[in-house]
């Protein structure tokens, strides 16, 4: 689809959907669903906010740097995948950036003040509050600019800064608000609002299909065992989306003798306060926390997802309070077990041609990289990689939150993930292993809206489960012949 | 005329160089005390000061970002060197500094120095050209972005027809005294405007490191600031 088709999609709706009176109402002011605005002066609730973030924050130093260092180059437009195929000015993360930075220099620096008063001063309407909410979600938060600045301004963290006053003021996607409040204050504290139950019945269907996969009964879903080692917060979506991920990772853990458990009090690694609000984002890490010290586990090990292992492994240790545990991500785990040599895995299983996709949250500061890499060589024949990949990955197109507003879709497939979909394509893969539950969704999108036909978006730990060999369980070649002929 | 000679290259002088390296330092020091304070507020203190030291001469010396753009970045890090070597290591300059201070150093060969100069002029002509035939460029810039291009020429090519007499359509004395002034113009200029990151390069990729590192509860700081501590989500 062309960036302007998808525009035309994404044209804004004025009308509201609903009746503003119902608790389900939203308007579609943007090109997402917000809930029903609280009538007042928005610029200044704005500036109130702002005001009190640069009180209690360093950010003013930070922007005040930027507003002095940037030079406008305009070489972060050259590796945005957004403005890449938009050529929209207003997609150019400097000029994005900038909708801050100007708020800044006017209201909060001397020089922005003084001149306030000599002449006609520019303010802050509700006209650049718009702009500036539409602008911050069509960025899928990927930060590749950041790593093209010359002068290090952090476009994500410009764009992190805005969204979160502007949740502050009421102004953030509604489907992602939903989630955090479900979370936070709901009755399931979860983002896909599962109840207790009902995991654990998952759980124990699981348990049931490890059996007729392996042949073999002995591995375990642990749920609320005390003192284990880990507790595990993969995305809460892959209850209902992931079965292959989970029982893959479930395998390996049996396999290599990993002391685990999941919580039945908080079993939900998501944290979409990294996308709209750091109060969210702090509420959520210290549930997280406290639920790893209510079940007296030592570690966290955070399933196959890029946002819950960012902002778990970077934000425990600022939000979590005094002794915060170690992060793990699973894939470093299923790593340093191959390593070792206490995983086995058939490399004659898996023939196709299989590529990897980089989560932007776990590549692009070179946290997870090549530890996916190795596990794949060592049982994926034919590996074909992406150019660019690694820390220099293309995001999916659903980053920051994006891929669960589904009322963007066409914009996200058509725009956001265009240069992903032409990478899938030119690898000619038959399975594109994304380990985060948000590239899976987004990149299934992609391969349906691109019509990139014969291509299956997996977990790595999917790809495992069918070529783990586990001592007593019927041996991966043997599996994959009767998935054969089953299929 | 000598009288103007005099205050240019004497009061003028001192006054805009002083203008810069005042309002630079005070800019490094409320930069790194900014380093410092979020340091000292966030409870994660575990900082990789080495990868924004990597990253920052990853940018001083930038030959693994030459591939991307490439016409421009090889234009960019040419201007870069003229602008900096060029006046610095200048014969003339050189003696001027050794006469009232008694430092010196190594100087450019004449020849060198010609070359560096034209160099330095072409770069930033072409960098304009550059920006006006950009649109993501066209879309950002700001007027200092039109502006001080122009301003930078001005010392080079007056000090260049300064040095050339036979190529210079102007008389000497004149042309001296515009390549002071415009000097001290970009002296004056630096400090407020985008050539302050000549100063503040070296820690601007310290705050992607820090800036991440909230302080544990500001969050709720800000909303009991506001007000509407404790309301539902």
């Amino acid at each position: 689809m062309s960036a302007r088709a998808a525009e035309e999609t994404d044209a804004v709706d004025p009308q509201p959907t609903l009746d503003a009176a119902s608790p389900r109402a939203s308007t579609r002011r943007y090109s997402y669903y917000v809930e029903p605005q609280t009538a007042g002066d928005r610029p200044r609730r704005f500036l109130q906010v702002m005001a009190a973030v640069l009180r209690h924050s360093a950010y003013g130093y930070w922007l005040d740097l930027y507003s002095r260092v940037s030079a406008k180059c305009s070489r972060c437009a050259d590796v945005c995948p957004v403005y890449d195929v938009t050529h929209d000015p207003r997609d150019v993360p400097c000029y994005r950036s900038e909708l801050i930075l100007k708020v800044y220099r006017r209201y909060f620096t001397f020089a922005g003040m003084a001149r306030a008063r000599l002449g006609k001063p520019w303010e802050l309407t509700d006209a650049h509050l718009d702009e500036m909410a539409e602008s911050v979600y069509r960025c899928t938060a990927c930060r590749r600019c950041t790593t093209e600045c010359p002068l290090g301004i952090d476009h994500g963290l410009l764009t992190h800064l805005m969204r979160h006053i502007l949740t502050e003021i009421g102004l953030a996607p509604k489907a992602l608000v939903v989630a955090v409040r479900e979370q936070l204050e709901g009755r399931t504290r979860n983002t896909s609002a599962i109840p207790v139950a009902a995991m654990r019945d998952t759980c124990e269907f699981l348990e049931e299909e490890l059996v007729d996969q392996l042949g073999y009964d002995g591995v375990r879903f642990p749920v609320d065992v005390e003192g284990a080692e880990y507790a595990f917060f993969p995305a809460v979506s892959d209850f209902l989306l992931e079965a292959d991920t989970l029982m893959g990772n479930a395998a390996v853990f049996h396999a290599t003798g990993c002391s685990w458990t999941i919580g039945s009090g908080n079993f939900d690694g998501i944290n979409y306060g990294l996308f709209i609000n750091d109060r969210y984002l702090r509420r959520i890490i210290r549930q997280l926390v406290a639920e790893v010290r209510r079940l007296g586990a030592r570690k966290i090990m955070i399933g196959e997802c890029g946002h819950a292992s960012r902002s778990a492994k970077d934000f425990v240790p600022v939000f979590g309070g005094p002794d915060p545990p170690e992060v793990v991500n699973c894939m470093e785990w299923t790593h340093r077990m191959l390593d070792q040599g206490r995983l086995v895995l058939n490399p004659d299983v898996i023939t196709d041609v299989v590529t990897f996709h980089d989560p932007c949250n776990i590549a692009r500061k070179g946290w997870i990289v090549d530890q996916p890499r190795e596990i794949i060589r060592s049982f994926c024949r034919n590996f074909v990689e992406m150019t660019p990949s690694g820390s220099e990955n293309y995001c999916c197109g659903g980053g920051g939150g994006t891929v669960s507003i589904d009322e963007i879709r066409a914009f996200r497939t058509g725009v956001g993930g265009k240069r992903k979909a032409d990478q899938i394509r030119a690898t000619g893969a038959r399975y594109v292993i994304a380990p985060c539950a948000n590239c899976k969704k987004q990149l299934r999108e992609l391969v349906e809206d691109h019509g990139l036909g014969e291509v299956d978006v997996v977990g790595l730990h999917d790809l495992i489960l069918k070529a783990i060999e586990i001592p007593g369980a019927r041996p991966a070649a043997e599996r994959a012949a009767a998935g054969l002929q089953a299929g | 005329m000598e009288d103007w000679l005099a205050f240019a290259r004497g009061p003028f002088f001192r006054f805009t160089f002083a203008v810069m390296v005042l309002g630079l330092l005070r800019q490094l020091v409320i930069t790194w005390w900014g380093i410092l304070r979020a340091h000292s507020l966030t409870a994660d203190r575990n900082v990789s000061w080495w990868r924004a030291f990597r990253r920052t001469l990853g940018w001083l010396v930038p030959l693994r970002h030459l591939k991307q753009r490439r016409l421009y970045s090889v234009t960019s890090v040419l201007f870069h060197v003229g602008v900096i070597v060029t006046p610095v290591l200048f014969l003339g300059h050189v003696q001027l500094v050794k006469a009232s201070t008694g430092l010196s150093w190594w100087t450019l060969p004449a020849s060198w120095a010609d070359i560096l100069s034209l160099v330095t002029l072409a770069a930033v002509f072409a960098l304009l050209v550059g920006r006006l035939g950009s649109r993501p460029a066209r879309a950002i810039s700001r007027p200092q972005d039109y502006a001080l291009p122009f301003l930078l020429a001005v010392p080079f090519l007056s000090g260049y027809l300064a040095a050339h007499p036979h190529l210079n359509p102007l008389p000497y004395n004149p042309t001296l005294l515009v390549h002071m002034l415009s000097a001290g113009v970009c002296f004056l200029v630096a400090p407020f405007s985008k050539l302050s990151h000549m100063a503040l390069v070296p820690l601007t990729q310290l705050p992607s490191e820090l800036a991440w590192r909230f302080p544990p509860d500001y969050p709720e700081l800000v909303v009991t600031d506001i007000g509407r501590e404790g309301q539902p989500i």
